[in-house]
């Protein structure tokens, strides 16, 4: 577990001094010292290189407790609930938001966009990523999650990333195959390249017992036109669409790379790296080590594309947003922060260091793009990230380890795919009534 | 206040310093799980604010299958690993129970595994029993033999982690029962050489029941430890594949994290110290009934004497 406290600190005081010219929004705030929790993700790396232009331009000084985002989870957890918090802005990860925001514990944003003296009028939140902004920033609309008539805003997604296939030019070149756009070619082709490649696995996927099995078991399920519980929070992860998806995975695995059956995002992302596999569909987050020598062998072979689509186009939301904590000492600062963090000018500068950019204009950016020549095609990806990929609900925990153990079973041990579904959303039903889910049916 | 009664209360005064840190320290802790237990408890609420359940956190850990298979699996990992390294960790003291050049160096040798801080066994052994990279499965292969599916079966799995236990926590039996053989009195063994016992006759009928106490007191210890085993597990299958390698302790941490199920992880573990209690206690009154027997049978001895 990474645990190491940076201290981003320069001129700025001196400089913030200097720029107190009338009309200054940061300036009954310089001198003042944030202290932020961020997870060690490649995009909060790239961060921590720009944190030091903020306090230059500003003088607000900047603390970072940057912790692996599990650990993270926890500390904000028992931070969350004290009266006075140590933390002014932290980075917290999707599935979060349920805890969070139920047990009110993060800051509604609306009386910080509506107050002239903090709102940036050139922000341009429409350039944001709309599905992200969902998922990640907005609360209390359609299913409680989602936005709608009655959400609102309780954080910005900062660190977006998507699903999205990664493949081996070389062996597609080399074989003559078309590039999968839909499930059905996706996965004759999984199979097919292990004939043609002997010794190579078609596609790398995770499916380690628990979370990583059911997330992959998501990424599929999404696309294919299966959700986890209906309008009436009925679970259906058992339907047509559900057993399609998990046929899918048993599919990826059995014509995966050797072991495939317990990789975790590690495993599965290094077996694309050693060239064990000519496919990768995970997170965009990925992406930044194929093209690194250290880590990679197969530099400048790699080609992205779209995640195919089922009966519908629908990516992966993940990742994280940025929020204000209730508990803050310095919530007004924080929102500077936060709001310059997620700027055109700050998003451009985090994705030449190469972090995931929040805006879509940062994806079409030329000067992006001449350094990361996938960027475009990863902004319209990110068009079509599914912002109820998953239920965003506090039980959520429990019912996603469950999945993720009978899909292992179903991986490891042939236990039939219907039967393993139907025990899921039946111990599903039990976790939901139990959390009153069914109270008005 | 008179002298007599002084005189009896002084030994509680003394004590009384002690028993208040006993208090706190073990007493506290120990009620606030239990209390904890009958929460319906989420770790972004304090402990004031959570409801109070009654017996249904117990309740529901009944009816949960996959505690319920948690809850064998650390029963058959114990009763697999402790039988296993008390049988090693004693033959090994016996066989290296004597007097050869470079013995110490050897005996040092043997006990390294346990030093080893068990998140790094993990990682080793994970590697060691990577499907295609791996130590063993490289072997096989260049032997000509089929590679093993060593952690992506449910039951090869499980064998995987009782080897990694087995080969960390053996020294820790070995070095115990060498420590007891060497105490043993040596007028007894010459005794017995005299009256011709053989090598096995002697280990059988002298040393092995001399040693007993210790023993006893190493197999608790480890079984103890074994029903609480985390780490090792946690970095080698992380409780799969499916559930097959998931013991309580790793059950318990996924509960409080994971699922973020404070109350259900506190019942999960007083269930846990529950039965430890009772195992605990089983095993001192076996040794309180051995030794009584054997007192018996002394009086009895010496009263025919």
């Amino acid at each position: 577990m990474k645990h190491f406290r940076t201290l981003v600190c320069s001129t700025g005081m001196a400089l913030a001094a200097s720029a107190a010219v009338a009309g200054n929004p940061y300036e009954p705030y310089a001198g003042t010292t944030l202290v932020i929790n961020f997870p060690t993700t490649p995009h909060y790396n790239a961060v921590m290189k720009i944190l030091p232009e903020f306090t230059k331009e500003t003088g607000i000084m900047v603390e970072v407790d940057q912790l692996q985002y599990l650990k993270m989870r926890e500390r904000q957890t028992l931070e969350l609930t004290k009266d006075v918090g140590d933390y002014d802005l932290i980075g917290y990860v999707v599935f979060s938001k349920a805890d969070y925001v139920y047990a009110d514990q993060l800051e509604n944003l609306a009386k910080y966009f509506m107050n002239p003296k903090l709102a940036d009028p050139k922000y341009d939140a429409d350039d944001l990523i709309d599905g992200y902004v969902a998922n990640i920033g907005i609360a209390g609309g359609e299913k409680g999650y989602l936005p709608g008539k009655t959400g609102s805003l309780f954080g910005l997604p900062f660190g977006s990333e998507t699903s999205i296939l990664g493949y081996r030019k070389d062996i597609f070149e080399k074989h003559g195959l078309k590039v999968p756009t839909t499930y059905d070619e996706l996965l004759e082709l999984a199979c097919k390249i292990p004939q043609l490649e002997p010794g190579m696995g078609g596609l790398s996927s995770r499916a380690a017992s628990g979370h990583h099995a059911s997330h992959a078991f998501l990424l599929h399920l999404a696309p294919l036109g299966g959700r986890i519980f209906d309008d009436d929070w009925n679970p259906i992860m058992n339907n047509e669409a559900g057993v399609a998806a998990a046929t899918a995975l048993k599919k990826i695995v059995d014509c995966g790379p050797e072991g495939a059956q317990t990789f975790g995002f590690a495993e599965a992302g290094a077996a694309f790296l050693q060239g064990k596999t000519a496919m990768f569909l995970d997170s965009t987050q990925f992406a930044g080590q194929v093209n690194d020598p250290a880590k990679s062998a197969v530099v400048g072979k790699v080609g992205w594309a779209m995640h195919p689509a089922g009966v519908r186009q629908a990516s992966q939301t993940g990742g994280f947003g940025i929020g204000i904590p209730a508990n803050a000492q310095h919530k007004e600062a924080a929102f500077l922060l936060m709001q310059w963090l997620t700027s055109k000018k700050a998003d451009k500068l985090i994705a030449l260091e190469g972090g995931n950019p929040s805006r879509f204009s940062t994806h079409e950016d030329p000067d992006v793009n001449a350094k990361f020549s996938h960027m475009k095609l990863f902004g319209e990806a990110l068009r079509h990230a599914d912002p109820d990929w998953r239920p965003i609900i506090p039980v959520w925990g429990k019912i996603n380890a469950d999945l993720g153990t009978a899909l292992s079973k179903v991986l490891t041990e042939d236990l039939d795919i219907q039967e393993a579904l139907d025990g899921v959303a039946e111990r599903t039903r039990a976790t939901m009534e139990d959390a009153g889910y069914y109270i008005w049916q | 206040m008179n002298t007599s009664l002084a005189n009896r209360l002084t030994p509680y005064m003394f004590l009384a310093p002690a028993a208040a840190i006993l208090l706190v320290a073990l007493l506290y802790p120990l009620g606030y799980v239990f209390y904890a237990g009958f929460l319906n408890w989420n770790p972004s609420q304090r402990i004031g604010q959570a409801e109070f359940v009654g017996l249904r956190n117990y309740i529901n850990l009944f009816h949960d299958e996959s505690f319920r298979e948690s809850f064998f699996v650390t029963l058959r990992f114990s009763a697999i690993v402790v039988s296993l390294e008390m049988f090693i960790g004693v033959g090994l003291a016996f066989l290296l129970d004597r007097n050869i050049r470079g013995m110490s160096a050897l005996r040092t040798l043997f006990i390294l595994p346990m030093m080893i801080s068990p998140i790094v066994v993990g990682l080793m052994w994970r590697y060691m029993y990577h499907p295609t990279v791996g130590f063993f499965n490289r072997t096989l292969k260049s032997l000509g033999f089929e590679p093993m599916p060593w952690l992506l079966d449910g039951d090869w799995a499980f064998a995987s982690v009782i080897i990694a236990d087995v080969w960390q926590w053996v020294p820790f039996i070995f070095i115990l029962s060498l420590a007891a053989l060497q105490t043993l009195p040596q007028s007894v063994m010459e005794a017995a050489r005299i009256d011709g016992a053989n090598g096995w006759q002697s280990i059988l009928y002298i040393k092995l029941p001399l040693m007993m106490p210790v023993l006893v007191i190493t197999f608790l210890l480890r079984l103890i430890d074994s029903f609480k085993v985390l780490e090792v597990i946690l970095v080698l299958t992380n409780g799969g594949p499916g559930l097959s390698t998931e013991v309580m302790a790793l059950r318990i941490m996924r509960t409080a994290t994971e699922f973020r199920e404070l109350g259900v992880a506190a019942a999960m573990s007083n269930i846990l110290l529950m039965m430890l209690l009772l195992l605990t206690v089983a095993m001192f009154l076996y040794n309180k009934a051995t030794e009584m027997r054997a007192m018996r049978l002394k009086n009895i001895a010496a009263e025919e004497a």
